[in-house]
């Protein structure tokens, strides 16, 4: 049982991921579709789209820091 | 890789302790143990130069050489029509300029924060690309294999250089010093633009309730601390994150070895994880660009919330 914290940063880790993964892929999703009914704006929704996609990168990083923390320092 | 030479014959541990071992010494700082420079204390101090401070002052020269002295010999010139290398640096600037910088800081202040932030992405970038080089494992290996320096020679310089990461921008106290320089950037722009007392003001958006400003004040509070704590842990842990999963792919190499218990399964993994690595080396390459781009932004943002206050 003295081993449980990998389990923990494991399964962090997973959720994570699903959790990044699911907001880029609706923020991309989100730009596709507006690129492609309105090209002339791409310029503009490419500048909208990024301070919110790294906003998000942030907080997954974090979240995948405190994972390596919990295996390095347990 | 070539630290992994010296732990020698692998003993009853296998190879699977060495390798997380190898790793994070491939990416974290040099032990203050053994300094590249040996410098005294100074006030409880350790002024003592280790791989990343090493790598803040090339990349400091770098970054001299390859855009300041163009720039100001540009500037030097009767006419300022760019040649060459100042046509991509011309051509980097307008963009952050045109993109980052006017939007978001707003045109009364862009000229104010613009050296700043493009300091900020120049430094970062080469920190970050440096980083990517490993000609610290090739000058080990020439100095190894060809002048026949062991490893255990602990006196030999060029050994010494070969503990830590090249990355300084992978170091979470170097990045925590530039997101400080942002945090500070921020309190100076907002009093800059509105006055001191104004600019802590300016936090909260005035003629609420009461009730609201308790639960408010803590949140703006907090936010302040969290934007440079959020810069700091990107940068550091994108550039950590990306450096560990090249060597974990590498590491395979020896790991299957280790299971097949021989060296062809070693070889024959060698063919899957060279280019799984080159291919996030690839990767790497966007990842250097974007973070910088990243930290330009954020920190063009920050410093623009606190010039443009919207209520």
């Amino acid at each position: 049982m003295e081993n449980l914290h990998y389990f923990g940063a494991a399964l962090g880790l997973g959720a994570i991921v699903i959790g990044a993964g699911l907001g880029i892929g609706r923020l991309a999703a989100a730009a596709a579709e507006g690129i492609a009914r309105q090209p002339e704006a791409s310029d503009k929704i490419t500048a909208a789209v990024n301070l919110p996609l790294f906003l998000l990168e942030g907080v997954a990083i974090l979240g995948e820091v405190f994972a390596l923390l919990i295996v390095l320092m347990k | 890789m070539s630290v992994a030479a010296e732990y020698g014959p692998t003993g009853a541990g296998g190879v699977m302790d060495h390798v997380g071992d190898n790793i994070i010494s491939h990416v974290s700082n040099s032990s203050l143990e053994h300094p590249l420079i040996p410098l005294p204390h100074i006030f409880g101090i350790d002024f003592s130069v280790t791989k990343h401070v090493l790598m803040l002052w090339i990349v400091s020269i770098l970054v001299s050489f390859a855009v300041i002295i163009p720039i100001r010999k540009l500037l030097k010139q009767d006419k300022p029509i760019p040649t060459g290398w100042m046509n991509a640096l011309e051509a980097v600037v307008k963009f952050l300029r045109d993109s980052i910088i006017k939007p978001n800081v707003g045109n009364k202040f862009a000229d104010t924060w613009a050296p700043m932030i493009l300091t900020f992405f120049f430094f970062i970038l080469f920190a970050n690309g440096i980083g990517l080089i490993p000609i610290f494992d090739i000058i080990g290996s020439i100095n190894r294999f060809i002048f026949n320096v062991p490893a255990s020679d602990q006196h030999n310089f060029i050994n010494t250089l070969l503990h830590g990461s090249p990355t300084a921008t992978g170091n979470f106290n170097v990045t925590a010093g530039l997101a400080m320089i942002t945090f500070f950037s921020i309190v100076i722009a907002g009093t800059k633009a509105h006055g001191f007392f104004t600019h802590w003001k300016n936090m909260v958006p005035p003629g609420l309730a009461w009730p609201v400003y308790i639960i408010l004040i803590p949140i703006e509070i907090i936010g302040l601390l969290v934007k440079p704590f959020a810069l700091t842990m990107r940068l550091a842990a994108n550039m950590t994150g990306g450096h560990i999963a090249i060597l974990a792919i590498l590491s395979f190499m020896a790991i299957f070895a280790d299971i097949f218990q021989s060296v062809f399964a070693g070889v024959g993994m060698a063919f899957i994880s060279v280019p799984m690595a080159v291919a996030i080396n690839g990767l790497e390459i966007i990842v250097i660009l974007v973070q910088a781009y990243v930290f330009t932004l954020l920190s063009s943002v920050f410093i623009g919330m606190a010039i443009n206050v919207h209520h």
